[in-house]
């Protein structure tokens, strides 16, 4: 009797326990803890009108909501600032998050801190920028050597005769520019019209590039090509072609896409900008860590393209939304 | 192993399983009945509910349109535009200032209080341009006969278009996202003489729809009717082709649900048509539609779990309250099986249970109580045989006897002494018997017969005997030593107290399926009292007279049932008689033994 007694006991007890962790089980199921990822990009300034990085974050937010997962963007007021992004991704790794989404502002120097995520067993995914160490998990970027080679070959349109080309790169070594530089030689080194094709640096600064190009300019009357490798050199040599009135004679081309970049595309300064999809790089970032996150196999590089804007196609519509996002703020 | 299998087997384990098959199979019904019902009841009110949102919208977005469609009919019909529009030359700067002012201020008045309109504004075919706003310039680089909204108006000739939303280029230094009613005006004698321009925030549209959520994910979508997406929370997605919709079922639905199954799993669409154009398009994930599926799932589920633990528990426990008493009657039943029969069960539990253990107590005690009868039978058997062995040599009688023989020899009586030796000699030999309780009548005759010629040599005359018995019922069986006795209380209790002669008499016959052997003396007789106490049990440690005597009576009943034994006659100063009944049980050899 009271060894039956002892049974039904021990048989309720293990019933329960056995309900309690499938209760468990299925409320994890049910309600898993959203994955933690830190985006640090390359600039996090609000008061910068760096409206790409604005609308990356936007796609990173979007994806956030619909993959689940919890984001903290971060990232230092400028590019130049390699150090600060070193530290922020130090404070990240500490804060053991499941994944860090990082487009490097330095092609070497982010390389043993990167070194470290993976380390860390923390998912690493390249955005934008690459490094020089291939240890991340997936890279989302535009091909900017693609993106190089379709700004070639616009500016080849536009030759006539013997043309001497001024590459204008904002800062030395982030992969992205590098990359951008290396796809505008690949088309224009071939071209047999081009006589002189130099890269000048302008240490990250808009005013500089302004500076360099009207320098340029003045020098050499033979400069008929520049090329802005991305948003601040455009800029700054558009102010200075349109300052010197030699839209007609030089060429410029840029790439990405500011309200200043639209002004001079409208007013002919500008003759094309190669964008990129900045929107959809945040969010496939976010996607893909969310898969690298949950296990799924993912491909080792994802390009999000570029296309070429001209002012005959910037009202299209679908350039329209590229070209002049609603930033979610 | 087997006592496994045996468990098995047991009525408990089968209505303990039987009752947790039965309950689990009703509560997983009932689950999964009560989840679905649930399920399509929330679906259908979150259908509902989305079909009144998006309802909601298209009025909103219909308010804002037909808004724009009412400024336009008043700019297209007022005088003051039209005159401003055909006047070819103006007199001089200051004429036309001031016209442009009125024209201004009018379309300027249009816009007060309305903040979702970002511009009115008139591009007039003589090259004149009006706008509401003071503050806006044209932009410089920008045609605005180029433009989509221009060419259309002129297209339609005097009716409204309504564009999708777009950027707005044509100002200086601005480029609004702007829904565009353009309208081309014309004069009262029809002549063509501009566009109107109302431009509508899109922030307005876009922040309106932003915030509408069908569920975690669910969200609206208009499309034209050309299928181009005019707003989509994630257009960007769409463009990149990281996200697909369905427009051509949603161009093909007028108004009304449906479902496809889309990149993200099962959508349900809902579509509605806002009469100008365009499509609102709630889209709705059919997973999230119940909220909070899952929870329900999870509460389902607990609820399941906590009904099957208690009806486990209850089914045990229940089968166990009806087996119990079945147990404890299975296990007393062991027990008299070992041979116990001093138990009771306690007559407890279930009707049917307490019947079969009030009728298993009384069969044990009937059991017990004739076990118990047979034991006192046998110990009086025993007793009885050991008293008739004792009867048989009786030591007196043997000491008398050889008294009188060496009596006898002493006096050189030797015919005598070889008389009485061989009486004795056959007594004995009739008296014992092969180990066999029954004898035939017969042998009990002739023991007799030496008894009483024995006692004759002693007592001479004053005794004499008559034995009348006839030969047919002499193969008829019985128990050995029944005459002995009573012929000797006959002689010392009946003749020897008499005075002169006394004669014994033994005769025997048939009474039905009995036989009755009598046996009768003329002696003193015996008073009632005397007669009665002969048959009784003698009270204990008083052995007196008639202990034989009663010893063939009870021996008689023992053998052959109550209604046989002795009985006595008799009459005092006359005799008595004593009569001997048992069956007529024929022998087994069939005729006379020796």
């Amino acid at each position: 009797m009271m060894a039956k007694m002892k049974w039904l006991a021990a048989a309720s007890v293990i019933l329960v326990a056995a309900a309690l962790g499938l209760t468990d089980w299925f409320h994890r199921m049910t309600f898993p803890r959203p994955a933690r990822v830190d985006v640090i990009i390359k600039t996090n300034s609000n008061t910068d009108a760096m409206e790409f990085w604005q609308v990356l974050v936007d796609g990173v937010h979007v994806a956030a909501e619909e993959f689940r997962v919890d984001v903290r963007v971060s990232g230092p007021r400028t590019e130049a600032d390699v150090d600060v992004q070193i530290a922020m991704v130090e404070d990240a790794i500490e804060s053991r998050p499941d994944a860090i989404v990082l487009a490097a502002t330095d092609f070497d120097r982010l390389v043993p801190v990167a070194q470290k995520i993976v380390d860390r067993g923390i998912k690493l995914i390249i955005l934008d920028s690459g490094i020089n160490a291939d240890i991340a998990h997936s890279t989302v970027q535009t091909d900017n050597v693609a993106a190089g080679n379709k700004a070639g070959r616009v500016m080849q349109e536009y030759l006539q005769g013997p043309a001497k080309i001024a590459i204008i790169s904002f800062v030395k070594n982030a992969a992205s520019h590098l990359d951008r530089e290396k796809g505008v030689r690949e088309v224009l080194e071939g071209d047999p019209r081009v006589v002189q094709l130099d890269t000048y640096s302008v240490d990250g600064s808009e005013q500089n590039a302004y500076a360099k190009v009207m320098e340029i300019l003045r020098n050499d009357p033979g400069v008929t090509g520049v090329i802005g490798l991305n948003e601040g050199t455009t800029v700054g040599a558009g102010r200075a072609i349109r300052e010197l009135g030699l839209k007609d004679r030089v060429t410029l081309v840029g790439f990405d896409n500011s309200l200043e970049e639209i002004k001079f595309l409208e007013e002919g300064v500008l003759k094309a900008t190669v964008i990129q999809r900045p929107f959809s790089m945040g969010y496939l970032s976010i996607k893909t860590a969310a898969e690298v996150i949950s296990g799924k196999k993912v491909p080792r590089t994802i390009d999000t393209g570029s296309l070429v804007i001209t002012r005959k196609n910037m009202y299209e519509e679908e350039n329209q939304k590229l070209l002049f996002p609603f930033v979610n703020s | 192993m087997a006592r496994l299998r045996l468990r098995f087997r047991s009525i408990q384990t089968h209505m303990a399983l039987a009752f947790t098959f039965l309950i689990l199979m009703t509560i997983l019904a009932m689950s999964v009945a009560s989840y679905y019902l649930t399920k399509e009841a929330v679906k259908s009110n979150v259908q509902v509910y989305t079909a009144e949102l998006v309802n909601q919208v298209n009025n909103n977005i219909r308010a804002y349109v037909n808004g724009m469609k009412d400024m336009a009919e008043l700019a297209a019909g007022s005088y003051v535009v039209q005159n401003f529009l055909s006047i070819r030359q103006f007199a001089d700067a200051v004429e036309e200032s001031d016209y442009r002012e009125l024209v201004s201020d009018f379309l300027g008045s249009m816009m007060v209080s309305r903040t979702d309109i970002s511009s009115v504004s008139i591009f007039g075919y003589n090259g004149q341009f009006v706008s509401g706003r003071k503050d806006l310039e044209l932009n410089p680089n920008i045609d605005p006969t180029t433009l989509d909204w221009y060419q259309k108006a002129r297209e339609a000739a005097g009716r409204h278009v309504i564009s999708p939303p777009h950027v707005q280029p044509v100002f200086k230094d601005r480029y609004p996202w702007v829904v565009s009613l353009s309208l081309e005006l014309a004069g009262r004698d029809g002549e063509k003489l501009g566009i109107l321009l109302i431009d509508l925030n899109f922030s307005v549209l876009n922040d309106m729809l932003r915030d509408i959520h069908l569920g975690p994910r669910g969200y609206l979508f208009i499309v034209d009717s050309a299928g181009n997406i005019v707003y989509h929370p994630q257009q960007q997605l769409i463009y990149s082709n990281l996200k697909t919709e369905l427009i051509d079922r949603v161009l093909e639905t007028e108004n009304g649900i449906f479902t496809g199954e889309q990149d993200g799993g099962r959508r349900m669409y809902i579509v509605k048509d806002s009469g100008f154009g365009w499509k609102i398009v709630g889209v709705a994930y059919e997973n999230e539609l119940v909220g909070n599926q899952r929870q329900l799932q999870l509460s389902v589920f607990l609820l399941g779990i906590v009904c099957i633990v208690i009806a486990v528990a209850l089914s045990l426990l229940l089968s166990r309250r009806i087996i119990q008493p079945i147990k404890r009657l299975q296990m007393s039943m062991q027990e008299v099986e070992k041979g116990n029969f001093d138990i009771h069960v306690p007559v407890s539990g279930t009707f049917e249970t307490s019947k079969l253990a009030h009728a298993f107590n009384i069969m044990v005690s009937k059991i017990r109580e004739l076990m118990w009868q047979i034991v006192q039978d046998q110990e009086q058997k025993r007793k009885s045989e050991l008293n008739a062995l004792q009867a048989q040599i009786n030591p007196h009688f043997l000491y008398n006897t050889l008294d009188s023989i060496i009596w006898m020899a002493e006096c050189n009586r030797t015919r005598e002494v070889i008389q009485m030796t061989s009486a004795l000699a056959k007594l004995f030999r009739a008296s014992i018997s092969k180990g066999e309780e029954l004898v035939p009548v017969e042998t009990e005759i002739v023991h007799i017969e030496n008894y009483l010629k024995i006692q004759k040599m002693r007592y001479k005359n004053k005794l004499d005997y008559q034995i009348d018995v006839d030969d047919s019922l002499k193969h008829y069986q019985t128990i050995k030593v029944i005459l002995q006795p009573i012929v000797e209380n006959a002689i010392y209790h009946g003749i020897k107290k008499k005075k002169g002669p006394g004669l014994i008499t033994i005769t025997a016959r048939e009474e039905g399926k009995d036989l009755i052997l009598r046996v009768s003396d003329n002696g003193i007789g015996m008073d009632r009292d005397t007669l009665r106490a002969l048959l009784e049990p003698a009270p204990p440690g008083r052995e007196g007279r008639g202990v034989g005597v009663r010893n063939v009576h009870e021996r008689l009943q023992l053998y052959f049932g109550k209604s046989y034994g002795l009985s006595f006659e008799s009459t005092p100063g006359e005799g008595t008689t004593a009569y001997i009944r048992f069956p007529k049980i024929p022998s087994a050899m069939g005729g006379e033994s020796a």
